[in-house]
């Protein structure tokens, strides 16, 4: 941001949700004004003029303070419809000036990768993992030429990349001078498409670098002749892949930034969990050890970890109808599915509520199993719900899906970045300033869910216990019965210390039969997760559906009253 | 039409989703694989039915270890020139194809039995050629857009069998039909895909059309254009989703308008193709809004201004509106459940 603004504008424009937020410098500190969410497709200036009015309707003085004071208004203008009972869009105004950060997500780009033998294809495409892109991989071994030169010439693909060892190696010397002709030859015909030549494949960046020099609105071609298996060899593949990726602005490169900065301001263990219509993210970010230096981050961005794909295949629909807690056809599932990819924002209450968040349990459990590296960390002091899955979700309903799927012995605090903040903030390039700003703003930042507890029982379905949760004024005392999900009122903003004793012994952080640890509130409260870690679901469809509908109805009844 | 002494429409009205009615001179895309033959160039202008690309059947890849070349030749040039050395042939077979590249060894050439022609669907002006991967082709007319489409771009003139609500049944169709494109209503099924494309129907067009029902055809249509040689072309084109629902009333009047003239139905986006004069185009009132989910999906009504945030089932707090239907006061539905034509 430039100048010394007094508020801007938070924009994420996802694929399918466009959320805007308006952020004003309140008694010195940056609070978070009011947020909207809308289908994408929806003007966004109607929605930061509906967000204003908004503040202007429900605090007059607050929306004079920070300069969004209601402008003249045309004689005539307004309303006339014949029900008049809500705030419509109004034009900004002087807001119309102020900055906006701007965050965008757009679908997962498809990718080829073409490499001499089926060996070298498990070792790229291992490398390539989590780089956010949907990844279509071929080899000479086990695919013909004809069809790898038509998938390459489709013009939805964005990168071709050709894999080889450094040097190339003794079973992958007879075919690569096929594949490096066909690769030439894609490469004659779509100038505007990039290559990644890895290992012994990038020879062929000699051939190529001329024809694009030719050529206006050219395709990079990028040489990483150094094997994979070579130290940093993995690191300068994902690195170059990013870079082909994103966008500038890109909001899952904004939620790892962020995500890392708010390590930092909070010296808390974070991870973010980010589930979108057409791809997830997983972050990790410990806290810098030194005051300069930086965080420890891993991250992960899963294509296939979006909410909803176009055609759903048997096993996608099947792990959505794995979470759902009522029978539901699958043929008719596969259909609703496919209307959710078509306009994800529809019937989002009823019925359509609990298949969303079935779909982003799948979604969620995707990401899981796609990054193991990031499983095997302890549990984080803070577990973020990132992204457009839960968009309309309510809040307990998220936490219980978190538990669900992001499943570790030790208790974390939940949140929810429910106003999106966190990828219009990761655009800020100077991370003293964004880490500033989260600072600033980390009361408002993130919408409290609750904390959850998940010990792991020593011998399994033998858990049982008690537990007191004290938060200084009173406390409450109650059962703890193995398989099943305690949850306990602890708002917003309190902190308590729950107080856990097991007749057999736990895993709680450490081995023992009785705990006391810090737990943050939340809408969703504290939950006592004393499910197996991972869950184990039963295998009659009918005590699944039984078990989750059990879980989930006291995630929806918390609401309903 | 809009009218200028209608009252100005509600500016919450733009909070509700919109989907395009119309598109103007759309552009569409002919994917073409590699060893199929363009025979149009950038910037020549075609009819509906010009040959845009000579299509290839079961192509296939040939090593060539030619010591004379035709021609200096670069990938997706046609070649004409010897085929593969042949043990103890005096002559060696001549090859007809399109170079796809070139090793050491000598070129590889994509080559296949004749497919037959693909057609422009209406008129227009070639954009791009990419030999191998597609013609763009810019058109003169207007396009309704659709959602999906299975099958070869196919032309015919239209004809509702079945409007908004309605659904036609396999015994419906006869050899009457043939060249023609239907509008079918709300849903079809497989077994009636098969029967339209057996008697001649060049396409249908239809609300809605459940998953296994694609499914079937589309392996259908894939074994049927395997099997066979230069079939006609027959193209499905789905307006709505895969849920049940009805057309919208704008889109059945757009089409009955339609009925007994040309279009054309294409994949790539997928449309409907039709040539009009845009003032006789029947718009949808501006105010119009539909409700796209839930019990009262497929209700079509009058937007009646914005409803503020609403709880719903679950908890959900919403962003709502007041729709006004023939009867009755508005109703406040979820904004995203609604849609409006723009």
């Amino acid at each position: 941001m430039t100048g010394d603004p007094r508020a801007f504008f938070a924009l994420d424009l996802g694929t399918a949700t466009t959320s805007a937020a308006l952020i004003a410098r309140l008694a010195g500190r940056w609070r978070l004004i009011g947020h909207l969410a809308f289908p994408s497709g929806v003007d966004r200036e109607l929605i930061l003029g509906l967000l204003v009015e908004r503040v202007r309707h429900a605090d007059p003085e607050l929306a004079e303070s920070i300069g969004a004071g209601r402008p003249a208004r045309d004689p005539g203008s307004g309303s006339s419809g014949p029900v008049d009972t809500a705030v419509r869009p109004e034009p900004l105004g002087p807001a119309a000036e102020w900055p906006r950060l701007v965050s965008r997500s757009a679908p997962a780009r498809r990718l080829v990768l073409m490499v001499p033998t089926e060996r070298r294809r498990e070792i790229t495409e291992r490398a390539m993992r989590g780089t956010g892109w949907a990844v279509e991989a071929r080899s000479l071994e086990k695919s013909d030429a004809l069809a790898m030169t038509s998938l390459a010439l489709d013009p939805a693909i964005s990168v071709l990349v050709v894999g080889a060892g450094s040097p190339g190696a003794a079973d992958e010397r007879g075919p690569l001078p096929e594949l490096v002709g066909l690769v030439a030859g894609v490469a004659y015909r779509r100038p505007e498409l990039s290559i990644v030549l890895v290992g012994a494949a990038a020879t062929l960046d000699r051939t190529l670098q001329p024809l694009r020099t030719e050529v206006s609105g050219a395709g990079r071609v990028v040489a990483l002749p150094e094997d994979l298996a070579q130290i940093g060899g993995e690191d300068r593949l994902r690195a170059c892949l990013d870079e082909l990726r994103g966008e500038v602005a890109d909001t899952r490169r904004g939620i790892v930034r962020s995500t890392e900065s708010l390590a930092a301001v909070l010296g808390r263990r974070i991870e973010t969990v980010d589930v979108g219509v057409t791809g997830g993210l997983r972050c990790s970010s410990d806290p810098p050890r030194a005051q300069d230096s930086a965080a420890l981050t891993s991250w992960a961005i899963i294509a296939s970890a979006g909410l909803v794909a176009a055609d759903p295949d048997d096993r996608f629909v099947d792990a959505v109808h794995g979470w759902l807690p009522a029978s539901v056809d699958r043929a008719r599932l596969r259909d609703q599915l496919r209307d959710l990819w078509l306009a994800p924002w529809s019937e989002i209450q009823g019925d359509g509520a609990t298949l969303r968040l079935g779909a982003a349990r799948a979604a969620l459990g995707r990401l899981v199993s796609a990054t193991p590296e990031i499983s095997e960390l302890p549990a984080p002091d803070l577990l973020v719900a990132a992204g457009g899955a839960w968009a309309v979700a309510p809040a307990p309903a998220i936490a219980l899906a978190l538990a669900d799927v992001v499943r570790r012995h030790g208790t974390s605090t939940l949140a929810h970045d429910h106003a999106r903040l966190l990828g219009p903030l990761g655009s800020i390039e100077d991370e003293s300033e964004r880490r500033d700003l989260l600072a600033s703003l980390a009361d408002d930042l993130l919408s409290p869910l609750g904390s959850v507890i998940v010990p792991q029982s020593l011998r399994r379905g033998r858990l049982n216990g008690r537990i007191r949760l004290d938060d200084g004024r009173s406390a409450i005392e109650r059962d703890l019965v193995a398989d099943e999900v305690a949850r306990l009122d602890l708002p917003p903003g309190a902190m308590a210390t729950a107080e856990l004793e097991f007749r057999d012994g736990a895993i709680l952080g450490g081995r023992g039969r009785r705990f006391a640890v810090q737990v943050a509130g939340g809408t969703g409260g504290l939950m006592v997760d004393l499910r197996d870690v991972p869950l184990r679901l039963p295998d009659r469809p009918d005590a699944r559906r039984e078990a989750l509908a059990g879980w989930q109805r006291d995630a929806w009844t918390a609401l309903e009253g | 039409m809009s009218d200028q002494s209608a009252p100005p429409v509600d500016p919450g009205l733009g909070l509700v989703p919109g989907r395009s009615f119309v598109l103007a001179a759309p552009r569409i895309w002919c994917a073409l694989q590699p060893g199929d033959r363009p025979l149009v160039s950038v910037g020549e202008p075609v009819l509906a039915g010009t040959p845009l690309a000579e299509l290839i059947h079961d192509p296939r890849l040939v090593a060539v270890t030619a010591l004379r070349q035709p021609g200096p030749g670069r990938p997706g040039d046609r070649w004409d020139g010897p085929g593969p050395a042949r043990l103890g042939a005096r002559r060696q077979v001549r090859l007809s194809g399109e170079l796809l590249y070139e090793v050491a060894r000598g070129p590889r050439i994509v080559t296949g039995e004749p497919g037959g022609v693909m057609e422009a669907p209406a008129a227009g002006i070639v954009r791009e050629v990419r030999p191998g991967m597609g013609i763009r082709l810019q058109l003169a007319g207007q396009a309704v857009p659709g959602v999906t489409m299975v099958g070869a771009a196919a032309r015919g003139r239209l004809h509702v069998a079945a409007p908004g609500e309605g659904r036609m049944r396999a015994a419906g169709l006869d050899v009457g039909n043939a060249g023609a494109i239907l509008v079918v209503g709300a849903r079809v099924d497989a077994e009636t895909l098969i029967r339209a494309r057996a008697t001649g129907v060049r396409g249908i067009v239809v609300a809605a059309i459940a998953s296994r029902d694609l499914r079937d055809f589309a392996a259908s249509e894939a074994r049927h254009r395997t099997s066979l040689h230069r079939l006609p072309p027959f193209a499905v084109l789905v307006l709505e989703g895969a849920l049940r629902r009805s057309l919208p009333t704008p889109l059945v009047e757009l089409l009955t308008a339609l009925v007994g003239s040309e279009v054309a139905i294409a994949g790539d986006p997928p449309v409907l193709l039709f040539d009009m004069e845009p003032a006789e185009i029947p718009m949808p009132a501006p105010d119009w809004v539909r409700v796209r989910q839930g019990p009262w999906a497929g209700r079509e009504g009058r937007w009646a201004g914005p409803a503020g945030i609403r709880r719903y089932r679950s908890g959900l707090r919403l962003e709502a509106g007041f729709v006004s239907f023939d009867e009755g006061p508005p109703a406040a539905f979820p904004l995203a459940d609604l849609e409006r034509f723009i």
